[in-house]
């Protein structure tokens, strides 16, 4: 690569600090913020990056005007984080990058106004991603990762400086999701409980009034905790807003919200159509929904096992596993009707022997203690109406809707 | 009086000419103790400070803060030492010293002598330091008796306290008497004196706390000084006095404990400083330096005295002119420190006095006698003056015919028998001598046995303190008074509960030195903030926080639970070199370097470079406080040699227990790196014990020894409370040695196998969490065997979907294939569907341990299987069936024959189901049958019998025990 000379780098370098202080004076914050998006790697950024590390001086350039001098506490570790990210240095990036940080949000704290808050996105992005990739490197060598639990707690400050009265508001909850981002990652999902509280416990301010993307992501992260309480209808709720508020051309974002969304509608009862699933490559849920609308128990149980750590990872195992009882449902239902075929009269007498068999058929090897427990398990959560005869082992079903539709609640649990 | 004075003097001045350096230290002491006194205790101190305020009140009539008075006293005794402190060769020529300083000081050499006969009533002890204590309680009890032909010593004792001032009264009247009228006059009646002090305190701006608060001090002292008789109405007019007085100082609360502290520190440096210099110059040593400095102090002192005439007149401009005498005090201060090694060490000396409070109130002896005698002279009759009294009064009498019968004559170095009659002094009565020769025999045994006697520095040897068994009462018997005022000085940030008379407990003077270091350092810095001619003062008080430094640090050290004797040795003998080291160049600066050096070197004996490192970054958490001081630890360096093991584990010692009691810092301040042990017990058995301290080599178990005893305690019959108790023996051992390999993962192991069975589960997650790591580091165990134990904990305890999820996800795949972990999962399979069938056929067939982690859920998952069946079945389920599904029975359903086994279940069963409000009804077989409609609505979960208010059952010791068969 050809540096540039030296005049050449001073240029950029005067260039960049121009930029800064025209974008803070003009209150010009698209500018701002692209001075700041190290992620985008545009070209304007990496070269001054390039003159940085060629003239090594830039302190002097700071000092040498009032203009920028002043700023100097904000653009000193600027540079040096940009010289580091440019020569791969992540870990010494993340830290000047939370210098930097810390002092614009500093100086963010005296703007009266939250023109800035646009330049405030794209640090709490940076920085959160600057992190990620610090923690990788560190990873790598044998440390131990530490800067995205770093950057939580930064951006928890960023969050305490937002989430006040005031124009600045609008900002908490795009921080709120670089948060949750971060605690899903780290496994520090505990953590949203005191973010989500702030957001949802403020009067002053309408959740509506956020920007739609952050509300959607927000939706999406408060979803996927609901999911994780198995609180089926709310994460329906959330899942839902999120699903219906977002781009529809973002079909990465929909996928994502779907991953969820279907799981907690099959638990209530829903079926998604195969062309659902299909176009969102949804596929591994396929036979899951396949499973439950043939009452193929073995087809679940295989379904699980295929994507077993897929599903453990996202966290929907346990949810998924749940609808074995939907299964049992349907193959008694399925029971129940050829039953009834046969005899109308005697239908609502479901033999336990006959499921024994029907469960032998599907590879199911189970007792009749396991079949009859699980069949008082069915009447017990309701998704069986009638009474089991111990006596006689016959499941007595009622005449009157023996199989009741979910219809959106959830298993009684 | 007067000539009987000056004959006693000079007796004094011949014996004490060795004592000087005991004097130095005694007085030194009196100051500390009442300081750490005050710093220590919040309500005492409080009390104290209310105290000195009036005494200040009074003081302040003769225009010296209370501080200053103390300080004069100190300042006396140190000038009585300068004279005999110089080489007893030279007591003449002190004594004539003492008259040119006098006749400088144009107070004039009879002026000077009425001082020390003032003194050497008391002193006739032969006890220099006692002049100040007993001083101050010959003038208390003087005070009383007026009339008393004792009056005269009062006086006397006064004139110690308070020499200056005396001085001049006694040269406006030469009549004892009359003084002490105007002494009265002045400390109680005279309104004026009274705002003349406030006036003071506000012109002066004290750079101590008090200062600011002088105003309001000036109202109350203003109305303070009409209440009390000026006469009789002592005890009243002290009673009144401390409240009057307490209102201005509360205030300040937090500062003005050390205010009080330190300006008597300071002055006290100053002034022995400034005598030892004095002393020196006249001696013509450091004639250059040293004179212009001394003489101006001598110019300050004439136009002291001139304001004291001035002030028995109530001059108002009195305070100023005080002031001076401090402000240059210290200036000579610097000039002695680094000319006269003497004064440096006297200083040393001083400091570890000072600790003999601590000391003694470690002794097992107990209470300290000091504290006790303050109340008894001074509390009972005059609150108000308790706490000048307290210090002074433990060191004062004397008893002569004690020193005698401890020591005996020629046998012992004279600094020894010095030692000896310091210590005696403190003895109030015969117990209380008797007790103190006890210690002292010991003492002087122990210290011929290790040869030390002749080595020992005894000039620098803190006194014990002699026990006493009666302060709580006399806390009681306090003024009412001063109560109020206790709490309303709560504020203070040394406030305590405890009654001050109380021996302090050793781990407040951590927090308390801190304190006194941040009121140093706060008042340094204000002292700089003073105008120019304050700054002098602030100079002293820089000196001053030294001094408070010193006393700090060897309370510190004295704290440790060997009373570090030859510690003390070697500090002096640090000192010295220190001393010598920093030659003339010594500064204020330096001083403090070597006082840091003094007590890192006392305190740090670092043998590794972390360690000093660590020592030092300990150290300067207190020095942050400081924050004035940047340390050299040039010395700490010089001590890397000498720390051996000992010395560091004593060290750890004194800090791990100072921390320890501290409470907020925790044991992880201990360095436990420098703290591991390689152990030589060779015992098998061992009581577990936490420790509360650095480990004991001698205690603990090399790794061949323990190899044993885990393999003793996995063989023993006994319960496992021994099993628990001797497996954690075996763990602490363990962890103090580092060893961490596949003896520690076994034991580990063991240990929670063993908690398991009981159901111990707080220990068996102990054990788990530290496999969990020793398993990550590679050491080999029963891993999958814990895997599969972790896996059902979590199923049972924490209904968490997340971390089984995340404890799932982390199973590799070789774990899915171990039979227990298999099992584990198939486990979490049936609790999650509530199969409960499935579940109590695994629990039949749980390999390892399982079944006792499964125990955890039986309960649970029984009641849930019969509000299920309750709500399922109709009309009714056979018991035998719900005892054979629900593993009443330990038969399996297919297992025929199994009748009787079956029936002892049945009986459980039933009993379990009525004790879960189940409905049973025989049928016409005569089998018990579950009416499930009628216990769909009956069922509840029983109270468990073993609950306990804090939730966890386990943790309660008589359950524990009753399940843990004994």
């Amino acid at each position: 690569m050809a540096y540039p000379s030296m005049g050449e780098a001073h240029r950029r370098i005067t260039d960049y600090l121009n930029n800064f202080s025209d974008a803070v004076s003009y209150q010009d914050v698209a500018s701002l913020a692209q001075l700041f998006s190290f992620s985008s790697n545009s070209p304007p950024l990496l070269s001054v990056a390039d003159a940085l590390n060629f003239f090594q001086d830039a302190n002097r350039l700071i000092k040498q005007s009032e203009k920028f001098s002043q700023y100097g506490e904000i653009l000193a570790p600027l540079f040096r984080s940009l010289q580091s990210y440019r020569t791969g240095n992540l870990v010494d990036a993340y830290h000047a990058f939370e210098k930097f940080a810390n002092a614009f949000i500093q100086e963010f704290r005296n703007w009266e106004s939250a023109w800035a808050l646009e330049a405030l996105y794209v640090i709490a992005y940076e920085i959160r991603v600057l992190a990620e990739r610090a923690d990788r490197e560190l990873a790598s060598n044998g440390k131990s990762p530490e800067k995205l639990k770093g950057a939580g707690s930064f951006l928890m400050k960023v969050f305490g400086v937002l989430a006040g009265k005031g124009p600045k508001r609008v900002g908490a909850l795009y921080v709120t999701c670089q948060l949750f981002k971060i605690y899903f990652k780290l496994g520090t999902v505990h953590l949203c409980r005191s973010v989500i509280r702030s957001i949802e416990t403020a009067r002053i301010f309408d959740f509506e009034e956020f920007p739609r993307r952050d509300k959607v992501t927000y939706m999406y992260y408060t979803g996927r905790l609901e999911v994780f309480n198995e609180n089926f209808p709310a994460a329906d709720h959330k899942l839902s807003y999120a699903l219906t508020h977002c781009n529809p051309l973002r079909e990465a974002n929909i996928r994502m919200i779907l991953k969820y969304l279907i799981p907690v509608k099959l638990s209530l009862g829903i079926l998604p159509e195969t062309s659902l699933l299909e176009k969102y490559n949804l596929l591994e849920y396929n036979n899951v929904v396949q499973a439950l609308k043939r009452g193929d128990l073995r087809l679940l149980r295989h379904a699980l096992q295929e994507h077993e750590d897929q599903f453990l990872r996202s966290g929907v195992y346990l949810v998924l596993e749940k609808l074995e009882l939907q299964v049992y449902q349907r193959l008694v239902k399925k029971i129940y009707f050829i039953q009834k075929q046969k005899d109308p009269s005697k239908a609502h007498q479901l033999k336990l022997e006959v499921i024994v068999k029907a469960l032998k058929w599907l590879e199911m090897d189970m007792d009749l203690d396991e079949v009859e427990c699980i069949m008082t398990i069915l009447i017990y959560k309701n998704l069986v109406k009638g009474y089991f005869a111990h006596k006689s082992k016959v499941v007595v079903l009622s005449k009157q809707d023996p199989f009741p539709k979910l219809n959106g609640k959830p298993v009684n649990s | 009086m007067l000539t009987e004075s000056t004959n006693q003097d000079d007796d004094e001045m011949m014996n004490q000419a060795t004592n000087t350096q005991t004097l130095a230290s005694v007085e030194p002491n009196s100051v500390e103790n009442r300081y750490v006194i005050n710093v220590s205790q919040g309500q005492t101190s409080l009390y104290v400070a209310s105290t000195t305020g009036s005494e200040a009140a009074s003081w302040n009539t003769y225009g010296v803060d209370n501080h200053f008075a103390e300080n004069a006293s100190f300042s006396n005794s140190t000038y009585h030492h300068v004279k005999h402190s110089e080489p007893s060769s030279r007591a003449v020529q002190d004594g004539s010293n003492a008259t040119s300083l006098a006749t400088s000081s144009t107070l004039g050499a009879t002026d000077t002598q009425p001082d020390y006969g003032g003194y050497a009533s008391y002193s006739n002890s032969s006890d220099p330091y006692s002049h100040g204590s007993t001083g101050y309680q010959g003038y208390y009890s003087g005070y009383q008796q007026q009339p008393n032909p004792s009056y005269s010593q009062p006086v006397g004792a006064y004139q110690n306290t308070d020499s200056w001032r005396l001085r001049k009264q006694q040269l406006h009247s030469s009549d004892y008497h009359m003084e002490w009228r105007q002494l009265c006059k002045l400390y109680y009646t005279p309104p004026q004196h009274y705002k003349q002090w406030a006036e003071y305190y506000n012109q002066t701006e004290v750079s101590c706390a008090p200062g600011t608060e002088n105003l309001s001090v000036s109202s109350a002292s203003t109305q303070v000084s009409q209440l009390p008789g000026v006469s009789g109405g002592y005890s009243t007019s002290n009673s009144q006095a401390p409240t009057t007085f307490a209102t201005p100082w509360r205030p300040e609360s937090s500062s003005s404990q050390t205010p009080l502290s330190q300006p008597g520190a300071t002055v006290t440096g100053a002034y022995d400083s400034y005598w030892t210099n004095g002393a020196p110059t006249f001696q013509n040593q450091h004639p250059s330096p040293v004179q212009p400095l001394f003489v101006k102090a001598l110019d300050t002192k004439y136009s002291y005295s001139n304001f004291q005439e001035q002030q028995n007149t109530a001059c108002p401009q009195i305070p100023n002119l005080q002031y001076p005498m401090a402000q240059q005090a210290p200036q000579n201060y610097q000039p002695t420190a680094q000319t006269v090694q003497s004064s440096e060490t006297q200083r040393l000396s001083k400091l570890q006095i000072q600790t003999n409070p601590r000391i003694a109130s470690n002794l097992p002896l107990g209470l300290p006698k000091l504290d006790r005698e303050g109340p008894n002279n001074g509390v009972i009759s005059k609150p108000a003056y308790i706490s000048v009294s307290q210090p002074k009064s433990s060191e004062k009498v004397l008893s002569n015919d004690a020193t005698d019968s401890v020591i005996k004559a020629g046998v012992f170095p004279k600094s020894l028998k010095n030692y000896v009659q310091r210590a005696l002094t403190q003895c109030k009565d015969e117990k209380q001598s008797a007790a103190c020769q006890e210690i002292m025999k010991e003492i002087i045994t122990k210290a011929t046995n290790d040869g030390t006697i002749h080595t020992r520095d005894w000039d620098a040897e803190p006194l014990f303190q002699i026990p006493n068994t009666d302060m709580a009462d006399k806390n009681s018997s306090q003024n009412p008074t001063p109560v109020s005022l206790f709490s309303k000085y709560k504020k203070s940030p040394t406030k305590r509960s405890k009654s001050r008379w109380e021996p302090l407990p050793e781990e407040k003077s951590v927090d308390k030195l801190g304190s006194l270091n941040n009121y140093a350092g706060k008042y340094s810095s204000k002292v700089h903030l003073d105008e120019k001619d304050r700054k002098p003062t602030g100079v002293n008080y820089e000196g001053k926080s030294d001094v408070m430094k010193k006393i700090r640090f060897p309370q510190m050290e004295l704290k440790s639970a060997s009373r570090t004797v030859q510690r003390q040795v070697k500090r002096q003998r640090l000192a010295d070199a220190t001393a010598a080291d920093n030659g003339d160049a010594s500064s204020d600066s330096d001083k403090e370097q070597n006082l840091t050096a003094y007590y890192s070197g006392a305190i740090m004996l670092a043998d590794t470079p972390e360690e000093r490192k660590r020592r030092e970054n300990r150290s300067k958490r207190f020095e942050k406080v400081q924050g004035n001081r940047a340390e050299s630890n040039h010395f700490k360096a010089k001590n890397a040699g000498t720390g051996n093991l000992y010395a560091r584990r004593t060290t750890a010692l004194v800090l791990s227990k100072s921390f320890e009691d501290d409470g907020s810092r925790a044991v992880e301040d201990i360095d436990w790196d420098s703290l591991t042990v390689k152990g030589t017990c060779q015992e098998i058995e061992k009581r577990y014990l936490r420790l509360t301290s650095a480990p004991d080599p001698s205690t603990v178990r090399p790794e061949e020894v323990l190899e044993r005893a885990l393999l003793m305690v996995q063989h023993s019959q006994k319960n496992y409370l021994y099993k628990c108790d001797q497996l954690k023996s075996i763990r602490q051992d363990l962890t103090v040695q580092r060893i961490r390999n596949h003896l520690t993962v076994k034991v580990y192991e063991t240990h929670a196998r063993s908690a398991l069975e009981v159901g111990d589960l707080p220990e068996y997650n102990q054990c788990q969490s530290q496999l969990k790591i020793l398993y990550a580091e590679g050491i080999d165990g029963c891993h999958m065997e814990f895997a599969a134990y972790n896996l059902l904990c979590v199923i049972m305890h924490s209904n968490n979907n997340r971390d089984l999820l995340s404890s799932m996800s982390r199973l590799s795949d070789e774990a899915k294939k171990d039979q227990a972990v298999q099992h584990a999962l198939a486990v979490r399979a049936a609790v999650t569907s509530g199969n409960y069938v499935l579940f109590f056929r695994l629990y039949k067939t749980a390999p390892n341990l399982n079944a006792c982690l499964m125990d955890l859920y039986v309960e649970k998952m029984r009641y849930k299987a019969v509000s299920c069946m309750s709500r399922s079945y109709r009309p009714q389920v056979p018991v035998s069936y719900i005892a054979q599904v629900l593993g009443f029975s330990s038969s399996t359903p297919t297992n025929e024959g199994s009748d009787e086994k079956d029936s002892d279940g049945l009986e459980d069963c039933v009993e379990w189901l009525k004790a879960h409000g189940a409905c049973l009804v025989a049928d016409s077989n005569g089998e018990m049958q579950l009416d499930s409609k009628a216990s769909s609505s009956s069922l509840f979960m029983p109270d468990p019998e073993d609950a306990v208010a804090h939730g966890d059952a386990s943790l309660a010791v008589n359950d524990f025990l009753t399940r843990t068969s004994l």
